[in-house]
């Protein structure tokens, strides 16, 4: 395994990680942008965006860019979050060189009227599949109501009214605020020649025009509200809780991702015992969801509308006992197995090891090994998992639930 | 690279299957039981999935927690699932722990302990899950859609069904476990790094003294009607299509599974380009070949807003039926390269190992090397599979949506 990273002359990064032994590799375009970027007029337009770039370049109309990716057997897609637009594929060696051209042509758009104008529908279709998907809709709710006025409650979709609204114009402007060079990281792992790889971005991306990026990078505690929405199509009551957590730079984030799996991992943690194995609950978990300079716990339950009132005393009958008793060295332990067999299987696959590697550049600016974020998890202690309970406060959170109108 | 693979039968006729994997620390396993919902007694659908939870609530010297706490101290990422004609029972994890793994997985399936008041528990989760799939319109169009497309009791629900999950009782669901839990007919396989001789001596230990297998014979039905529409508030029509398809085990089966990836391979296929890139009808468009021993079809899902489903369903037939009037040849090549770009890829990951060799040995009595699909695949021409459509064409369609608006079926 060995690293590599260049800097253009326009503040692009190119970083690889190279693995002969593997039969593919992964490239994927990073681009630090996304719905906490967005002024409420053009909420939604980071993920509009990313669907147009899909939509081709001058030279390339949309059904070639499709082809093109086809005629190379490449696995590929984009998502867009709060913070980060990334755009990969994994592919076979012999086409990687082929697939970072086009992604990096990709990058510099024709964003025409008439594929913004009939996109619009699939926006909407997707905004429409997600309000019938309960497990999304509720965390996606409870995030908003969480961070109340501060950027990263900014819906990641946008709605009809709000998508209806958006113009191309806008579109454009926003794109070349924020596909800055100096804003992007392009990322290779796998079986590839790092030098080829070098050239093949520079020659397509070098002339790019470096911009002033900025982003609002304040914590924020969180509302601590609480809201029920019914609807009519629902059967089980969904409740997320959004708890305060750490950051993605914050050291203490991996005591943090421990913490949640102690607590709600799918199998063997507070959680499960309490909830699921007596069938108080069909399904608990909780997850660490760290973002740039802020972060939170996001939790998930699904039960009937009745058991509400037995579930919530369970769960926080487990916050107190967390904040009194703290976690055991047994809980410990077994989390943290299951940390390093996770990551282990993960980082056998090029595209698995693609975004860590992206994403500890884009947080870290930093490269760092499989083996590294190894030991940081053998480090973690008992006592930091226990001084970060304390210092979190999880009897305290916001709450949204979703179920059903009758209830 | 040179594959590789292993194989070793008990005397009982439990297979054991191995596909040793260079440059990886992990290891993946799969018990395949043939116990899945088609398997399951008349009036009893759903019995699957709570003996897939009851069997790990204590077994052998150990009781619920204490199984529990042994699984999840060994950092598993366990892959239970019903599927229609086997129970599966797998994880990955690092391969230092195999051993011991197995070790609890067979105090799971040979000694379990199946007491009455872990009843009560597995079965409420067995029914919620059914419950909760109401919430899910787009898992359930499919669920709904495999049980009317394929002849009772192939297509039967792998959530299980209300009423029968109510009726089911501790006594009666011991007897299907103690009848489906058929270890002359179980399937194992194992992918990543491991020691295969370990292994089998482990799992001769383990598993050699149970007995031979039991017949695999099933009664075969009918199947139900054409359209279906189960009315629902939601935003979307969700609509699932399914039409007959050359099992697995059929001579045209490489030419269907080329036919099927021009349809929707990938995003330059015609179904995301007809559907979603020239018309804008859908965000979520797919079509996938879907096999069990000895049916097959191939199915789609669509999820659109209400005045655009009629529009979309008529699309998306008017796909299927086209393809036999000719594909072009970069369409082919385009097909050939993603199918086998894909096999490659999956062929990294040790869990999708074995759950492949796992379902070969099964739909084929062995396993096929990436180095035969891969020739068949690059063996298929516009001709034969135009030919395959023409000698099976898609004439009959069976319809299902979930939503605010029906759709009209021809």
């Amino acid at each position: 395994m060995q690293f590599e990273r260049k800097e253009l002359s326009n503040g692009l990064v190119l970083i690889g990680e190279i693995n002969p032994s593997t039969k593919s590799a992964a490239v994927g375009f990073f681009v630090r942008t996304g719905s906490r970027d967005e002024t409420p007029e053009i909420n939604g337009v980071s993920h509009f965006l990313e669907h147009m770039l899909f939509k081709g370049t001058d030279a390339l109309g949309a059904l070639e860019v499709n082809e093109a990716f086809d005629r190379r057997g490449a696995q590929f897609n984009a998502f867009t979050s709060e913070e980060n637009t990334v755009y990969y594929a994994s592919v076979l060696p012999e086409y990687l060189l082929d697939i970072t051209e086009l992604w990096a042509e990709l990058m510099r758009p024709a964003l025409r009227d008439d594929d913004f104008d009939m996109e619009k529908n699939v926006i909407k279709e997707e905004i429409a599949m997600y309000e019938d998907t309960p497990t999304f809709d509720v965390i996606d709710r409870c995030r908003t109501l969480h961070y109340g006025p501060h950027p990263c409650g900014n819906s990641v979709l946008g709605t009809v009214a709000g998508i209806d609204a958006l113009t191309a114009d806008q579109m454009r402007r926003y794109f070349a605020r924020r596909y800055a060079p100096n804003n992007m990281v392009v990322a290779c792992s796998g079986n590839f020649d790092w030098g080829r790889f070098c050239a093949t971005v520079e020659a397509r991306c070098g002339r790019w025009q470096p911009q002033t990026v900025d982003r609002l990078l304040t914590d924020f505690e969180g509302t601590r509200a609480s809201e029920r929405l019914g609807k009519p199509s629902l059967n089980r009551e969904h409740v997320c809780l959004v708890h305060t957590g750490v950051s993605a730079q914050d050291p203490r984030r991996f005591a943090a991702s421990l913490l949640s799996l102690v607590v709600g991992d799918d199998f063997g943690s507070r959680y499960y015992w309490e909830l699921v194995d007596k069938a108080i609950a069909e399904a608990a978990s909780m997850h660490f969801g760290p973002l740039d300079g802020t972060g939170i716990f996001y939790n998930y339950l699904r039960c009937s509308h009745a058991a509400v009132p037995r579930v919530m005393d369970i769960v926080t009958g487990i916050f107190r006992g967390l904040l009194r008793d703290g976690i055991s060295e047994d809980e410990l332990t077994k989390a943290r197995n299951k940390v390093l067999s996770a990551l282990v299987i993960k980082n056998e696959l090029p595209m698995g090891r693609l975004v860590d590697l992206g994403f500890n550049w884009m947080y870290l600016g930093q490269y760092r090994s499989v083996e590294e974020d190894v030991e940081a998890i053998k480090a973690v202690r008992v006592e930091e998992v226990n001084t970060l309970i304390r210092e979190l406060d999880l009897s305290r959170f916001t709450q949204y639930s979703l179920g059903p109108t009758a209830a | 690279m040179e594959q590789k693979a292993d194989r070793y039968v008990l005397n009982n006729g439990m297979v054991l299957l191995g596909e040793p994997m260079g440059g990886v620390e992990s290891v993946a396993f799969e018990f395949m039981l043939p116990a899945g919902a088609a398997r399951m007694p008349e009036g009893a659908c759903g019995a699957a999935n709570v003996i897939s939870d009851w069997i790990f609530r204590g077994a052998g010297d150990r009781d619920n927690r204490q199984l529990g706490d042994a699984l999840d101290g060994l950092g598993l990422q366990r892959s239970d699932s019903v599927g229609s004609s086997h129970l599966s029972f797998g994880a990955a994890l690092e391969s230092s722990n195999l051993a011991e793994a197995l070790t609890l997985h067979a105090d799971a399936i040979l000694r379990a302990h199946l007491r009455d008041e872990e009843f009560m528990p597995a079965r409420q989760l067995a029914l919620e899950g059914v419950l909760a799939l109401d919430d899910e319109p787009r898992q359930k169009v499919m669920v709904e859609l495999r049980k009317r497309f394929y002849p009772a009791p192939l297509g039967r629900s792998t959530v299980g069904e209300i009423e029968d999950l109510e009726r089911l009782s501790p006594d009666r669901t011991r007897e299907v476990a103690k009848s489906c839990f058929d270890i002359g007919r179980t399937i194992f396989a194992v992918a990543g790094k491991y020691d295969f001789d370990a292994v089998c001596g482990q799992m001769e230990s383990l598993f050699g003294d149970c007995p031979g297998p039991g017949s695999e014979a099933l009664d075969i039905g009918t199947r139900e009607g054409r359209y279906t529409h189960i009315p629902n508030e939601g935003s979307q029509v969700h609509i699932g299509v399914m039409t007959d398809a050359v099992p697995f085990t059929g001579e045209d089966y490489y030419d269907i599974r080329l036919a099927t990836s021009v349809l929707s391979g990938g995003m330059s296929a015609r179904l995301f380009t007809e559907v979603r890139e020239k018309r804008g009808l859908c965000y979520a468009i797919g079509a996938r070949y879907h096999s069990l021993k000895d049916a097959a079809g191939i199915m789609c899902y669509a999820g659109t807003t209400p005045e655009k489903a009629q529009e979309t369903l008529d699309v998306i037939v008017a796909e299927f039926r086209r393809l036999a009037e000719g594909i072009g040849d970069e369409e082919l090549d385009r097909a050939k390269v993603g199918l086998k770009s894909s096999l490659i890829m999956q062929s990294e990951s040790s869990g999708s190992r074995a759950g492949a060799i796992g379902s070969d040995h099964y739909m084929l009595g062995r396993v096929r090397s990436l180095e035969e699909i891969t020739e068949r695949i690059d063996g298929t021409t516009v001709d034969s599979i135009v030919e395959a459509l023409k000698r099976r064409p898609f004439n009959d369609f069976t319809v299902v949506t979930i939503g605010p608006r029906e759709v009209r079926v021809e």
